[in-house]
């Protein structure tokens, strides 16, 4: 696309990720005329520095697993639905709990779980050893969710970005945002390739959708919060479907004053086993949190530390060899709940600030962008997800 | 670094490294006769010196990037392997000539190429002067594929140094390499990215079709350079095919990013390294 363009489309959805690629489908399946606008390409950054994790396990009770558990209901038929191989996988999810008091921790969260809907069990030691038989001998116990799945999370963003062209909607990939202006009946979008002009724009831009917001004047409270991830060679079944320690949730969260028996390195930099087998046989290992600016370099003590808390839970991998490491950073707001609203700005709406869950959250936030910007009732009540909540009465 | 020695550090494996991979022969068989010299040491996905051998001598078995294994009772120092080797590192040598001469047999892409009988300089693997010696062999049949091999007879003292020699003709200043021909397009069913067994295909498919425009974009489309080696081999094939899909310079073409760790290393090996030391380089 080049030159300026004096079509109006009805809805821009800038940023090409899981997200904006989700909101671009969901559009255009409506019959709406989108254009997906991005800086790169298709799953440039976050979308492709992810694992594939499509959970409700690791949500809080109540809507944030509701909501979760309603994106996650959406991915088999959105794997029938697109032409893209999404390789998604439902065999569930398994928590660990390395001491018995993680244990009861987690037996309190699993019932809270199990009241607003989601199918969860506690395991005893025999129980996770008869399921995963080369865990490490002294784990103490469990927390099994049915319903846990995995895609491949570039695929995921490809499958929707290309699904959304099949229906119509126009790719403008490699073509960076420069300004945005609000006018009488449309959005002025300034682009490297020209002009676009569009009724309705959505920010999905994730870790950079503060920059875009700033253009309308929205101050956006989302920051990059670092996550880095070792890759293994492809190798035998470790386990046979995604398992991670419990100890996940606090590190995730930062609540509550258990804490882990763990060395000082795995500790400081906010490490919890995470273990997530692909499709091509290969396994990746994480997971880090750390707030470090844009910086996306791996580095060396936190790969360390990640390998480290594997070995733990899975003596067998001190053996299996590590062929890369990546980092990628995780769009986090203050009360890790995304932002999928409108604003004060008629028009422009944000679905931005997923924080780790952008991949398992793509399809719901596409879809309820969609009904939004329709002009449709929402399927649930979405004000935990409002833009406003983020200001006192009086900035609203 | 200095006293850091071998391949990634000096363009040619150390003596250590070379040993310790799969193809140096054992003592006793130096002097049986010829036997197949392989020192492949840096674990690249590469096989075509498998299929090479008609004796079934050598072995690379899985993964790909095993270094490859001679069974020196079943090579009887052919060389059909020697042409063979992409990254031309196996050798012939026969220490049973007498007269305390040794034969050491060398793949060698330099034109002019030697005669029979021709007195040369005799090279180290670091390209340095060994001795004077005579090219008692020039092979260059067509199935070599442009790469010759040369027989020199050095003595045998010299036989585990010498592995190559000077060319005939060194190239003006500034006048660089010539292409010995032009770069062919290749076919669709040709394995570009071995490690995921990616073809030429799928990866124009991914440039054609999915719009990828830099290696990178390929690799998210069509996983060419996510296996073992991490695009260490495919990488440059892959930023030519999108130069000649898309007409732009190949210098233009943006290559993956390159991660940690920069060889292969054991989740026990990468733990078990408590604190940050001076010896990091070596683990990682």
């Amino acid at each position: 696309m080049s030159g300026t363009m004096y079509k109006t489309f009805d809805v821009a959805v800038i940023g090409a990720g899981s997200i904006g690629s989700s909101v671009a489908y969901f559009n255009a399946k409506k019959g709406a005329q989108v254009v997906l606008i991005d800086a790169g390409d298709i799953a440039q950054s976050t979308s492709s520095r992810s694992d594939g994790n499509v959970l409700v396990c690791d949500k809080q009770p109540g809507f944030d697993a509701i909501f979760a558990k309603a994106s996650q209901d959406m991915f088999p038929e959105l794997s029938r639905e697109l032409d893209y191989d999404l390789e998604w996988k439902q065999k569930g999810s398994l928590f660990l709990t390395e001491t018995e008091e993680e244990f009861e921790i987690a037996s309190k969260f699993c019932q809270d779980m199990k009241e607003c809907g989601i199918s969860m069990r506690m395991m005893d030691q025999k129980e996770i050893q008869d399921d995963e038989p080369l865990l490490a001998k002294d784990i103490y116990g469990g927390l099994e969710t049915i319903s846990d799945g995995s895609v491949y999370p570039i695929g995921l963003a490809y499958g929707l970005a290309l699904g959304a062209e099949k229906k119509g909607a126009i790719l403008s990939l490699h073509n960076r945002v420069t300004n945005i202006e609000k006018q009488e009946d449309a959005f002025r979008i300034e682009t490297e390739n020209g002009t676009i002009l569009a009724r309705n724009v959505v920010d999905a831009c994730g870790v950079w959708a503060p920059a875009i917001g700033a253009m309308v004047g929205l101050p956006i409270p989302i920051r990059p919060r670092q996550g880095q991830i070792l890759v293994s060679e492809q190798t035998f079944q470790v386990a046979r479907r995604k398992v991670h320690e419990f100890g996940y949730m606090l590190t995730k969260f930062q609540s509550g004053s258990y804490r882990r028996p763990v060395s000082e390195r795995v500790e400081k930099h906010g490490v919890a086993f995470v273990f997530e087998p692909t499709a091509s046989h290969n396994f990746l290992i994480g997971s880090s949190r750390a707030f470090a600016g844009e910086d996306i370099s791996s580095e060396i003590e936190v790969m360390k530390a990640m390998a480290e808390r594997a070995i733990r839970f899975f003596p067998v991998i001190a053996d299996i060899k590590v062929i890369r490491s990546y980092s990628g950073l995780r769009p986090y707001t203050p009360d890790h709940m995304p932002i999928v609203s409108g604003t004060p700005v008629e028009g422009f709406y944000i679905a931005a600030g997923h924080e780790g869950d952008g991949i398992g959250l793509a399809p719901i936030t596409g879809k309820v962008m969609a009904d939004m910007i329709a002009g449709e009732a929402p399927f649930m009540d979405l004000s935990p997800l409002r833009y406003d909540r983020f200001f006192s009465k009086e900035e609203r | 670094m200095g006293t850091e020695k071998g391949i990634i550090y000096d363009g040619y494996p150390s003596a250590e490294e070379i040993r310790q991979a799969n193809g140096w022969p054992e003592e006793e068989r130096w002097e049986k006769g010829p036997v197949a010299v392989v020192e492949c040491v840096q674990q690249i996905p590469c096989n075509p010196c498998e299929g090479a051998c008609p004796f079934h001598a050598i072995q690379i078995g899985n993964p790909i990037t095993n270094t490859p294994r001679v069974d020196t009772e079943k090579c009887v120092g052919c060389g059909m392997c020697v042409a063979a080797c992409p990254g031309l590192a196996i050798f012939v040598v026969d220490k049973s000539l007498g007269n305390g001469l040794a034969a050491v047999s060398f793949p060698f892409e330099y034109v002019p190429l030697p005669q029979k009988g021709d007195q040369v300089d005799a090279l180290s693997r670091a390209g340095e002067f060994v001795c004077k010696a005579e090219v008692i062999k020039v092979m260059n049949p067509e199935r070599n594929d442009h790469t010759p091999v040369i027989t020199l007879a050095v003595p045998k003292e010299y036989a585990d140094q010498v592995r190559t020699m000077r060319r005939l003709r060194l190239p003006e200043k500034g006048e660089g390499f010539h292409k010995a021909e032009k770069d062919e397009i290749l076919d669709d069913d040709v394995i570009v990215c071995r490690c995921e067994e990616i073809t030429a295909g799928e990866i124009r498919k991914a440039i054609r079709e999915y719009k990828a425009t830099t290696v990178t974009e390929v690799k998210r489309r069509v996983r060419a350079g996510m296996g073992l080696c991490q695009g260490r081999t495919c990488g440059k094939i892959v930023a030519r095919m999108i130069a000649e899909e898309t007409g732009k310079p190949m210098s233009e073409i943006l290559g993956s990013t390159d991660r940690p760790p920069v060889r292969p290393v054991s989740f026990g090996e990468l733990a078990a390294d408590k604190e940050e030391s001076d010896d990091e380089r070596d683990n990682v």
